[in-house]
């Protein structure tokens, strides 16, 4: 455990209080009715608040998964959107979108070491981020570290992971929770829409797995949204991906195969459900993520 | 009455934020573990957290863990609120339990791998009166976090990756 002590003594029921008011977009268990609490008891709330977030997995999972199943010798930014676009994304909702996006861009650049495009996404990515309110997120040194990792692909994945962990951490504090939601889905869409442009259809292959995983993540995406849905931006990225859920709905499911470890140290999660995507819903779902894609980057 | 419950709100908001930006990276600082050979290939995952806990209280996380990929979670806390934290994983769907630290004496290190893609959730609990002695006070908050990290995991035999 660690060494150390800070005594929040008699600010916690306070600060406990308040969570229970702040977190009121999340799925609440048990007796939390937020309209029932008695203020004048905050003893009260050192027992029981039970609340449940919803996690995403970064864009950069999804890249790295696709270059170690044998995308290595990829060095193609030609679907990448175009660092020309950032110009045209002038209102908020574009801004958080494709700051996303670009994001995730700069994250597929330094994985797949093609380390120039990288410093070209790291320009973007700075001033878009300068628009949203993560500029101290995002300190121009940081690009003086990628310049002098150029062909070091491992240090530019550290340094660009830094930089999407260090925003979401600085939009997540600063309470700008709608705009952190639209990073989060433009980075997915944008990583998801990077995967079916170095794959190719087929049931065994291991992008094409992954790509179909992406509909639990999906799930949890859509539970985070649902936490600012009374953004009208927010919203509507809802609706496009509640439309792409329908289609992730479809997949079949079978049981999982049996898997046996000689590993002590490590336990074997058992059961659960292997997905099976067909060709026509892979390509339902391609066209779909395409769609919902373009429509954040195509904005004039 | 009103400027006192709105420099309470005011008060109380500029805690909470505070403390929640204190616990931000709380994960990332303190709940790192050394391995045994000193190369691990332990990637960071992004669905890691940390947040502030008083005793008594439990919070939840649902996140995904993809097949074929070893996972590993630690969970630790500031001593203010107690040497143990008790945390469970379920498998989100199924609400099957699949790992309780509590029977595993207390284990905050917990390295597995799943069969399928899945939902977990992992709930997060701070007893009440586990600090050493009891003798802090039991309205004491302090940070709970929530290190999840994963790598590849080794293949067995002939492999197409």
């Amino acid at each position: 455990m660690i060494i150390m002590k800070r005594n929040y003594f008699l600010l916690a029921p306070l600060a406990a209080s308040l969570m229970l008011v702040s977190c009121g977009g999340d799925k609440t268990e048990g007796s939390d009715d937020v309209s029932a609490i008695d203020t004048t008891q905050t003893e009260v709330q050192t027992t029981q608040v039970t609340e449940t977030f919803f996690q995403v997995p970064s864009p950069g999972e999804m890249l790295t998964f696709i270059k170690m199943v044998g995308g290595k010798n990829n060095k193609n930014v030609s679907f990448l959107n175009s660092p020309d676009n950032q110009k045209n994304y002038t209102d908020n909702k574009a801004k958080a979108l494709n700051f996303g996006i670009y994001s995730c861009d700069l994250s597929y650049c330094s994985i797949f070491e093609i380390g120039t495009e990288a410093l070209k996404y790291f320009k973007v990515v700075k001033q878009l981020g300068d628009q949203i309110g993560v500029s101290a997120a995002i300190k121009p040194e940081v690009l003086k570290r990628l310049e002098g990792n150029i062909g070091n692909p491992d240090s530019l994945s550290v340094i660009t992971d830094d930089v999407y962990f260090t925003s979401f951490e600085t939009l997540e504090s600063s309470k700008q929770g709608p705009t952190l939601s639209l990073v989060v889905a433009g980075g997915w869409i944008e990583s998801l829409y990077i995967a079916t442009n170095l794959s190719k259809y087929d049931a065994k292959s291991p992008v094409v797995e992954r790509l179909a995983d992406q509909k639990y993540t999906l799930d949890n995406l859509i539970e985070f949204l649902k936490k600012y849905e009374s953004d009208a931006s927010v919203a509507s990225v809802i609706t496009q991906f509640v439309e792409l859920q329908a289609e992730f709905n479809k997949i079949g499911e079978k049981d999982a195969a049996v898997v046996t470890s000689t590993d002590k140290t490590k336990k074997i999660l058992g059961g659960g459900k292997e997905l099976s995507l067909t060709a026509e819903q892979y390509k339902v779902i391609v066209d779909k993520i395409k769609e919902i894609r373009n429509s954040y980057t195509l904005t004039k | 009455m009103t400027k006192i419950f709105l420099t309470l709100f005011i008060l109380s908001s500029t805690i909470l934020f505070s403390q929640t930006s204190v616990c931000g990276q709380f994960h990332r600082k303190y709940c790192v573990t050394e391995t045994k050979n000193g190369n691990s290939n332990w990637i960071y995952n992004a669905q890691s957290k940390s947040g502030l806990f008083n005793q008594g209280m439990t919070s939840k996380i649902r996140c995904v863990i993809y097949k074929g990929m070893d996972y590993r979670i630690n969970v630790c806390c500031e001593t203010t609120i107690g040497d143990k934290v008790n945390y469970k994983i379920f498998d989100a769907r199924t609400s099957e339990l699949l790992f309780d630290n509590a029977a595993a004496q207390g284990e905050s290190l917990f390295e597995f791998q799943s069969t399928a893609t899945r939902q977990l959730i992992i709930e997060v609990t701070v007893p009440k009166g586990a600090t050493e002695a009891d003798k802090h006070k039991p309205m004491e908050a302090a940070c709970v976090g929530l290190l999840i990290e994963h790598k590849v995991t080794d293949r067995q035999g002939f492999s197409q990756y």
